[in-house]
């Protein structure tokens, strides 16, 4: 494959550049129980904001700090129950700026 | 009357007015600080315990009506802005708050606002006003019969307050959260205030206004005949830590020796 | 009495348009944005075609708040060490009345919610609508939102709540949800000094390009884009979910292939990130469109999956702002007859089908579906550049070969069957024709 010819930057100062008013409640609550035994993991791919963490024990960790209010992650998931995706209260969350 | 003070700041995390002044906040993502708006709360409460009217106050442009409309959905009863241009001197902010508040019992800010500024407007306030102040609180009990606060004090120490005549009150964002303004309140048609300053004062003072950078200072050479030696004075590795010093001085002697301090710290 | 005529929920480019019609024909409307200001929650893939404000803002191009005109399209076609890339460029697209624009959105949507405002409406910023009020009849009759003492009645609600609308789907407008009718966009903004942009794309002044790619998304199907801001550059990928979450590489290290490919390396190169941003598109035309009115709702915009990518025409702020506008139009005149069932409403979905928001989407139905198709998106890429390869090649001492000849072998090489090339050609000519 093709390989960058300079360093990217690492995801922390990725998404450092993107602006979030964080609320002090989560509006995204993932069911870890219920991710437990899940093998696919589609999440941890494909969350543009790489909000899902596997877990040495084999669970997920969510932070929904810094996330991009896309919906990407509810819609891969094949887990019935495990997200519980809603909008962040009025005024918090993500706001760009330059997109 | 029970007077709050709102500061409108730019609250992007990138510094404003880098090489110069203050710029103008970008009226998208302009607001007050969480400590003004744990200020604007403790207020509230205060109203609703032991009434009185709320007057929330701001000094600046037009632009910064939008944080007045907020105070008074949130359910502020009066709003008052002082008109000038943003980046107002600490001093002058201060004169023009407390003209407003000449009636005030209690005058509530916050203890920091987003574009680092000195936090010296609440004590300008109380100075202005001739009445008591108690700033940094970080833990506060409003009572119909007076307030109760915890101050912050050096060293980790906390002075417990008993607040019963007019005062200046600084708080800590982390003290109270802002209620939610309900939906009616926003759909109300704010009605604000705006007074015009006889003195105008349209550019920010320069020593005021800028952007706190620590002046360089001159070091000699470090002796040593190894760069490691050299390294090691340079950067005091490896030596006894000094934790600052205690003096005995009067007053002037006292202050002299602070402002020397400063001076050679780079503060001033 | 309701509390007002018309809640319009979401101050995007929908929203905003809807409410600058109502506001105009003499309604009470209410627009509630949950972004702390209109534009802040959205991102796009680089171009705006506002042909239609012609009908709303006159003269529009002398205020909006615009980056660069698009006097330069390209289509590129990439593998991983080719690309083949049809440009054009037309100075009339730099010139009133214009073309395609890039903007950046949390400026241009404000500049739109500010029309509605100075056209009388009442824009509520900071709060979010959480779900809708019916009356005895099961007819909307209002939304909650997030505040205290959070409700608010209307005759009618036009729901512009985006690509999620929740609103729709409590409403049961949208059918069987299917993740493979979504692509997730993410884009960076990368910072370039305006004489670098300029020198790079071949432009000037205010004349910008936009580049869409194909073949540059690995194995996950999808498209890429670069585009000209003032004194920045976008470049990011639109990925279809259930492929990009069947596979290994994650988003942002999609678009570092994209950054390293030979063809866009000079491009971007040196550019600092200045925003790094995601979101869903609806991507699958009129085979995922929802029920478009209920009674006392409307959809529009990305909520109503009003979306329309379809390879060489990628638009979706014009179909907004189009369907936007019709919901509006549709809105006041039920009011006035005093019927905003669906019935009443009805006059949405007349405007939509008479005007190219559906007449586009109806034409171009089998697009999406068809761009997005593996043979698309894995095997015509190594196909046409190869063919190109062949044909620009040199092989002296040996003759050239005619392109007939090419074709046929590098079809049977990359192992394209002659019957699935025909069937595309003929679903494209189709559609594209």
């Amino acid at each position: 494959m093709i390989e960058s010819p300079w360093p990217e930057i690492s995801f922390e100062d990725r998404i450092g550049t993107a602006s979030f008013n964080v609320h002090h409640t989560a509006h995204i609550v993932v069911d870890g129980k219920v991710c437990a035994d899940c093998s696919t993991r589609e999440c941890i791919v494909a969350c543009p904001a790489n909000l899902f963490v596997p877990t040495s024990d084999g669970g997920i960790l969510f932070n929904y700090e810094q996330c991009f209010e896309c919906g990407t992650c509810y819609m891969v998931c094949n887990r019935e129950g495990a997200i519980t995706w809603n909008y962040p209260e009025g005024g918090y969350g993500v706001v760009f700026k330059r997109t | 009357m029970i007077g709050v003070c709102l500061k409108w700041v730019d609250r992007r995390p990138e510094p404003a007015g880098v090489g110069g002044g203050p710029d103008q906040p970008d009226e998208r993502f302009a607001g007050v600080s969480a400590a003004d708006q744990a200020a604007l709360e403790w207020a509230l409460r205060q109203r609703d315990l032991a009434g009185g009217e709320i007057v929330a106050v701001t000094v600046g442009p037009a632009a910064a009506d939008a944080v007045l409309r907020d105070a008074l959905a949130a359910g502020a009863d009066r709003a008052v802005r002082v008109d000038r241009p943003f980046g107002a001197p600490s001093r002058t902010v201060a004169d023009d708050l407390a003209t407003v508040f000449a009636e005030a019992t209690t005058v509530w800010c916050g203890d920091y606002s987003f574009d680092r500024g000195t936090g010296s407007v609440p004590a300008f306030v109380a100075a202005a006003l001739g009445i008591g102040q108690a700033l940094g609180l970080v833990a506060i009990d409003v009572d119909v019969a007076g307030i109760g606060a915890l101050r912050r004090l050096d060293g980790g120490r906390r002075e417990r307050l008993a607040i019963t005549g007019r005062a200046v009150l600084s708080v800590e964002g982390g003290t109270a959260l802002l209620r939610r303004a309900p939906l009616r309140g926003l759909l109300a048609k704010p009605v604000i205030d705006v007074v015009v300053p006889a003195q105008r004062i349209d550019a920010a003072h320069p020593a005021d206004a800028r952007p706190f950078r620590p002046r360089p200072r001159a070091f000699a050479p470090p002796a040593g005949s190894t760069a490691l030696d050299r390294i090691r004075t340079l950067t005091a590795a490896g030596a006894t830590v000094a934790h600052g010093e205690t003096v005995t001085l009067d007053p002037p002697a006292a202050a002299e020796r602070i402002l020397s301090a400063l001076r050679e710290w780079g503060y001033i | 009495m309701p509390d007002v005529d018309v809640i319009v929920v979401g101050a995007g480019p929908a929203g905003s348009c809807a409410a600058i019609v109502l506001a105009r024909a003499g309604k009470k409307v209410v627009l509630i944005e949950r972004g702390p200001f209109p534009g802040s929650k959205n991102m796009y893939g680089g171009v705006v075609y506002p042909r239609i404000l012609d009908q709303l803002i006159p003269e529009w191009w002398l205020e909006a708040p615009i980056q660069r005109w698009v006097t330069r399209r390209s289509t590129m076609i990439m593998t991983d060490t080719k690309a083949l890339t049809i440009d054009f460029r037309s100075q009339a697209w730099g010139a009133p009345p214009y073309n395609g624009a890039t903007a950046y959105r949390p400026d241009f949507d404000a500049w739109l919610a500010d029309h509605a405002v100075a056209a009388g409406a009442e824009l509520i910023c900071s709060t979010t609508v959480t779900g809708l009020l019916h009356d005895a009849n099961g007819h909307v009759s209002g939304v909650v939102t997030d505040r205290p003492d959070g409700e608010l009645t209307a005759s009618v609600v036009i729901a512009c709540d985006g690509v999620n609308s929740f609103l729709a789907k409590q409403e049961g407008l949208y059918g069987e949800f299917d993740a493979a009718n979504y692509t997730l966009g993410v884009k960076e903004t990368l910072a370039l000094p305006k004489d670098v942009i300029d020198e790079r794309f071949g432009v000037r002044g205010t004349d910008g390009v936009d580049i869409e790619i194909i073949g540059c998304t690995g194995g996950v199907n999808g498209g890429g884009f670069i585009y000209t801001n003032l004194d920045t550059i976008a470049v990011g990928l639109v990925l279809k979910l259930p492929k990009l979450a069947a596979q290994k590489q994650r988003p942002e290290q999609l678009i570092a292939r994209l950054k390293a490919h030979p063809a866009i390396a000079p491009l971007v190169e040196g550019g600092e990130i200045k925003e790094y941003s995601a979101h869903l598109i609806p991507e699958a035309g009129i085979s995922m469109l929802p029920t478009l009115a209920g009674n006392g709702i409307l959809l529009a915009g990305d909520a109503a999956a009003l979306c329309l990518a379809a390879g060489i025409w990628l638009e979706g702020v014009n179909f907004a702002m189009a369907s936007g506008m019709y919901a509006g139009q549709a809105a006041a005149e039920a009011i006035r007859s005093k019927d905003t069932s669906v019935a009443g409403l009805a006059g949405y979905q007349r405007r939509l089908e008479a005007t190219f928001v559906l007449k586009d989407h109806r034409k171009l139905r089998r697009a999406p579906e068809l761009v997005l198709s593996d043979r698309v998106q894995h095997l015509y890429p190594e196909f046409a550049t190869s063919v190109a390869e062949r044909m620009f090649r040199v092989d002296n001492p040996e003759p050239k070969p005619g392109v007939r000849k090419i074709v046929a072998q590098e079809r049977k090489r990359v192992g394209i069957r002659r019957r699935d090339l025909a069937k595309d050609g003929l679903a494209g000519l189709r559609s594209f024709g």
